[in-house]
């Protein structure tokens, strides 16, 4: 392989794992942007989101069915969490938080290794989608095609909700300051509970794009969780334009340096994360100003 | 702040006493499971050190403890080194480690805080587990116990061990009780309670921050060197996070801030893993919801609930009589 091609291949693969790690820290960061909590569950909706497509896609067999209806099918997980544990714990301090979100941590492992067993389930790539695209000369899989694509709509569909219309003005200034927004007549209970949802349906979306590519097993949620939490610190607990640095910076940093640096590279995202912490407590890119 | 209440006391040689009957009267079988209760509840005290009384939450007492292990395990079973220095080399590396990542995080609060530990451990646990020279993966065997002929006991045989283990809980149940007494204790309470005025007070809350986990640390190491010593052979799984979330919840079931709720918590939480285990697989799912449910009720935990109910009555029954 030529040099030029095997830097395009590690940039791909470097792109298209920070477009899931978008689309599940940008629902980690702006939930606790906005309702200062902090979901150590995420990434068990993550896994419920590749499950519970599987198990839509053998039913069905369409993985479309699956790719529309397991958001959905994590969103109502997501509601009954936010309306039985979440709404309670806003205001109950960071440790509650970590413990109870730990503790369903627990609870989905469980749930998952009773509906669908311990082994390793894989998923089909849709037909469509099979097979590799040739670009600048380099031969990769459409279906990594598919998921930067995926996670480059996502990323200008939320960039311009947020900044050109009237709800993400609404968004903005509830995390800016919520008792503000709710004096200026902003439901913003209700705004909460919207944005919470939408933040669960982009991670059960990961989760079932996910599937074709690394196959469902029990440990992903909790595996793919710390890499996602670099993310939303490295950024900025809270802001979007964060989550989108941070997970291209861990993205890259993960795969392309698996590939230059293979003894450092895991610990240098660890390295990276203290440096910020120290550096720059808010993240790169601070949600308040 | 911190009393050694008689309740506490009472407790505390109950639940010891209890160990010590169970290792001598059971089985093997048995003496594991105190030895598992005691590396738990040594592990459990020092986290309830630092997030109990100084509240600072911590994810990474599990990769601290590993270091010790590693340590400990490096040093006899690699260079041969005397069991008793290395194990005081252990809690060194246990201790420093702790207290450089707190001097760093302590610029930190609440989440941020949590998440720095969380980042140092897994960072820690990574190096482990990319290390061929530390067996990686595979981990390492071959470590010895150590070595008590000269006072006539053997600690290769497992009910002597227990007991040299429920031993170990004793004593660093008295250190913590005594720091935490002392004014340093004091002050670290006082930190918890309100930083800026401790600040005001002229105390410099980073040095008190970074001495407390160098001291949650050192207590976290000794629990490594049991741990290295009771299955004689280690593996980075001792230093995953979760291991860390595991602590904080058997902290949380006993009774956070109660310095005794941990050690009852290690002890329910060990013996429920293996009663639970003989009807069914899912161990997580009844940790889980009981963690939930816990939480939820107020926090307070068996422990801190059963105290809260005593001292909630001997008040009612005060001001009755004032009235």
């Amino acid at each position: 392989m030529s040099d030029a091609a095997f830097w395009i291949l590690q940039l791909l693969n470097a792109l298209q794992y920070s477009m899931l790690l978008f689309l599940l820290s940008i629902g980690l960061t702006v939930i606790f942007g906005l309702l200062h909590f902090m979901n150590l569950a995420h990434g068990a909706l993550y896994m419920m989101g590749a499950y519970i497509g599987i198990s839509i896609t053998s039913a069905t067999g369409s993985f479309w069915a699956a790719f529309f209806l397991a958001p959905l099918a994590v969103t109502a997980i997501g509601a009954v969490l936010y309306f039985t544990l979440i709404r309670r714990l806003r205001n109950a301090g960071p440790m509650n938080q970590v413990l109870v979100t730990f503790g369903l941590i627990f609870v989905f492992l469980d749930i998952v290794r009773l509906g669908w067993g311990d082994i390793a389930l894989g998923l089909d790539a849709p037909t469509a989608l099979q097979g590799t695209t040739k670009f600048l000369s380099v031969s990769y899989p459409t279906y990594r095609f598919f998921i930067i694509g995926l996670g480059l709509v996502v990323m200008a569909t939320l960039m311009t909700i947020v900044s050109r219309t009237q709800i993400g003005a609404m968004i903005r200034a509830s995390v800016e300051n919520d008792d503000m927004a709710a004096a200026m007549g902003i439901n913003v209970g209700r705004l909460f509970f919207a944005v919470f949802c939408v933040g669960c349906a982009l991670a059960g979306l990961a989760g079932v794009v996910a599937a074709p590519v690394f196959s469902a097993t029990t440990g992903m949620g909790i595996s793919i969780l710390i890499p996602t939490l670099i993310v939303v610190v490295i950024g900025g607990l809270g802001s979007l334009q964060g989550a989108v640095v941070g997970s291209l910076i861990v993205g890259s940093i993960e795969t392309i340096g698996a590939a230059v640096l293979p003894g450092v590279a895991s610990i240098l995202i660890y390295v990276l994360l203290a440096v910020i912490l120290v550096v720059r407590p808010a993240g790169l890119i601070p949600a308040r100003v | 702040m911190f009393h050694q209440t008689p309740a506490r006391s009472f407790t505390l040689a109950v639940v010891l006493a209890a160990l010590v009957a169970y290792a001598t009267f059971g089985g093997f079988f048995a003496r594991e499971i105190v030895i598992e209760i005691a590396i738990l509840a040594i592990l459990a005290i020092s986290l309830d050190f630092v997030a109990g009384f100084g509240g600072m939450v911590s994810l990474f007492h599990g990769a601290v403890m590993g270091l010790s292990a590693y340590g400990y395990s490096v040093l006899t079973a690699k260079f041969g080194i005397h069991p008793i220095p290395a194990a005081f080399a252990g809690i060194f590396l246990a201790a420093s480690f702790g207290a450089a990542v707190a001097a760093i995080a302590s610029r930190t609060s609440g989440i941020f805080f949590i998440m720095a530990t969380l980042a140092f451990g897994q960072m820690l646990y990574t190096i482990i587990f990319k290390s061929r020279w530390l067996g990686g993966d595979d981990g390492m065997g071959g470590i010895p116990r150590f070595d008590a002929s000269w006072i006539g006991l053997d600690f290769n045989d497992s009910l002597q061990f227990a007991i040299f283990a429920v031993f170990g809980i004793a004593v660093c149940y008295g250190i913590a009780a005594l720091l935490l007494r002392s004014a340093f204790g004091r002050t670290m309470c006082g930190i918890h309670g309100n930083e800026p005025r401790m600040r005001a007070l002229g105390v410099s809350t980073w040095k008190h921050k970074t001495a407390a986990f160098a001291i949650s640390s050192a207590i976290a190491g000794v629990a490594g060197v049991f741990a290295a010593q009771h299955t004689q052979y280690i593996s980075p799984e001792l230093l995953f996070w979760t291991v860390s979330g595991e602590v904080l919840i058997v902290v949380i079931l006993g009774g956070l801030g109660t310095l005794v709720g941990p050690v009852l918590g290690a002890a329910i939480f060990v013996l429920l893993k293996h009663e639970v285990g003989n009807y069914t697989d899912h161990w997580h799912i009844v940790v889980g919801l009981l963690l939930i449910v816990t939480v939820m009720a107020g926090g307070r935990g068996i422990y801190g609930q059963a105290e809260h109910w005593i001292t909630g009555r001997s008040r009612k029954a005060r001001e009755s009589l004032n009235a």
